[in-house]
């Protein structure tokens, strides 16, 4: 469970995270959506201790991120996180990528990791990419890979900061599909995305942000069907 | 239109002369490399010390970088032959002048670190050039700092700056030949002595200057070999 509670943020004078507060259980899929600047990736990066918070409180089961006691290290072992740009290793192949963690902080053997690897390009439907460098990839591709090798380290939670907003249309879904798939055997998910199809298939709460805030908050049929907020209405008509 | 003066370029292969130029050469190319592989590995060193957390590790690397890139090689060179022994003290000083060869190990110290300097900027120049998303994509999936550092971010750096790394690897053969001014006997040197005893100095120069040419263009050919062989699938070196 990741509770967040009351966290406030600032990036020097400038609060970027006012008075948050949610609560996501084991198994939830949880959407934030919201327009660019409102605070989103940088909410993301707090959960995973990328980023200091100045007030409030983040437990990941039970464990306070700003504990100085703490070993974030080890905390995000359990925490996979999916980015735009997937941010793969340029100098690695697909299979490197993904069994790096493992053996480095698992200490998984080589083979073991590999093995497992080979499992996770299966899954996310490109086992036959596993020598290919990034470079030689497509965009929906690299993606996947980056899902793999969040997976490898077995996540308890997965967060996706805009997984499909740097793919042409035709990439999105087989994006999508895994990520519906993953929401669907129970991961417990955090995901800032756009995508309504995503968010109805498989969202238990859609969070809409702006300025540093949570402006509103409901189910898919509740937030994007009747939003209820005027700025969530605005944010709505722009992106459908 | 003639010359007054009186071309002889046996020089270049009479003996001792030619032998001369080898062996000046011979020394040029220890000097360069051991010189080398102190400056790159130190260089790699300093250069990630300056981006680490730990503020006395970022001030010391900082400090060693703007101190040896800032004064002229020459004169570092010459500090370390003079003053350098008398650090250890004043009898240790005394055993260290004795030791032969001096002027040959520190010709390759006073080239390593010097050099080191300028590998680390590039270091930091490459580490710049990562995203902060990729970094950030390393740690989210558990690794610490210096796994980071390690197996990613110093492998990936390394690559994006190979180019700076050649022209650092050439610079420093050139650089060799300042170390004549404290009577090491490589290429330059050589091609002195040989114009003092034969007064053949324009033919030893001449020679001189296609050897050094012949040393950079191959290492820029083994610099491109390993280059086509690191490089980042998609980034550098496209065919
Ligand atoms: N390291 C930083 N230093 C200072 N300000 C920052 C930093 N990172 C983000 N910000 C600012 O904080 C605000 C929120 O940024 P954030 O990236 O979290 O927004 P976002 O909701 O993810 O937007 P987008 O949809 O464009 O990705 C923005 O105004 C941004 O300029
Ligand atoms: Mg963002």
């Amino acid at each position: 469970m990741i509770e967040i509670k009351n966290v406030n943020k600032w990036f020097g004078e400038f609060q970027v995270l006012t008075d948050i507060n949610e609560t996501i259980e084991r198994g939830q899929t949880v959407v934030i959506c919201g327009p660019s600047g409102s605070g989103k990736s940088t909410l993301l990066r707090c959960i995973n201790g990328l980023e200091p918070y100045q007030k409030g409180q983040i437990l990941v089961d039970g464990v306070s991120l700003s504990d100085p006691k703490t070993n974030l290290y080890k905390l995000r072992e359990n925490i996979g996180m999916v980015f735009q740009r997937f941010e793969l290793y340029p100098h690695m192949t697909a299979l490197q990528n993904i069994t790096l963690a493992p053996m480095k902080v698992r200490k998984l053997s080589k083979d073991k990791a590999r093995k497992k690897a080979m499992e996770l390009l299966q899954r996310v439907g490109i086992p036959d990419k596993a020598d290919s460098y990034p470079a030689n990839l497509s965009g929906g591709q690299q993606q996947r890979v980056a899902i793999a090798r969040s997976l490898a380290m077995e996540p308890k939670y997965m967060m996706f900061d805009e997984p499909t907003s740097a793919l042409d249309p035709e990439m999105i879904k087989e994006v999508l599909d895994v990520m519906i798939d993953l929401a669907k055997e129970g991961m417990t998910m955090l995901c800032v995305t756009h995508e309504m199809g995503f968010a109805r298939e498989v969202a238990d709460e859609i969070i809409f942000m702006d300025f540093g805030k949570i402006v509103e908050r409901g189910t898919y049929e509740g937030f994007f069907k009747n939003p209820k907020s005027e700025r969530a209405k605005e944010f709505l008509k722009q992106i459908l | 239109m003639g010359f007054a003066y009186d071309f002889d370029w046996g020089v270049l292969w009479r003996q001792p002369y030619g032998i001369w130029l080898l062996q000046g050469l011979w020394l040029t190319i220890k000097i360069g490399f051991v010189a080398w592989i102190v400056a790159f590995f130190l260089g790699v060193l300093v250069g990630t010390l300056r981006v680490t957390p730990w503020r006395w590790l970022r001030f010391i690397s900082t400090a060693y970088t703007e101190i040896f890139r800032n004064i002229p090689f020459l004169v570092q060179l010459f500090f370390w032959y003079y003053a350098g022994p008398m650090i250890f003290g004043e009898s240790l000083g005394r055993q260290i002048n004795q030791i032969v060869g001096l002027n040959f190990y520190v010709a390759i110290l006073a080239l390593g670190l010097y050099t080191a300097s300028r590998v680390a900027e590039h270091m930091r120049a490459g580490f710049a050039s990562i995203s902060r998303d990729q970094y950030q994509a390393v740690l989210s999936t558990g690794m610490t700092q210096y796994q980071m550092y390690r197996y990613v971010i110093i492998p990936y750096a390394l690559r994006i700056i190979i180019p700076p790394l050649t022209t650092e690897f050439l610079t420093i053969f050139k650089n060799s030949s300042v170390a004549m001014t404290i009577g090491v006997a490589e290429l330059t040197f050589m091609s002195y002595r040989i114009d003092a005893e034969t007064f053949h100095g324009l033919e030893a120069t001449t020679g001189a200057m296609v050897i050094y040419l012949i040393l950079g263009l191959t290492v820029v050919r083994a610099m491109g070999i390993i280059e086509a062989r690191f490089k980042i699938p998609g980034m550098i070196g496209r065919e």
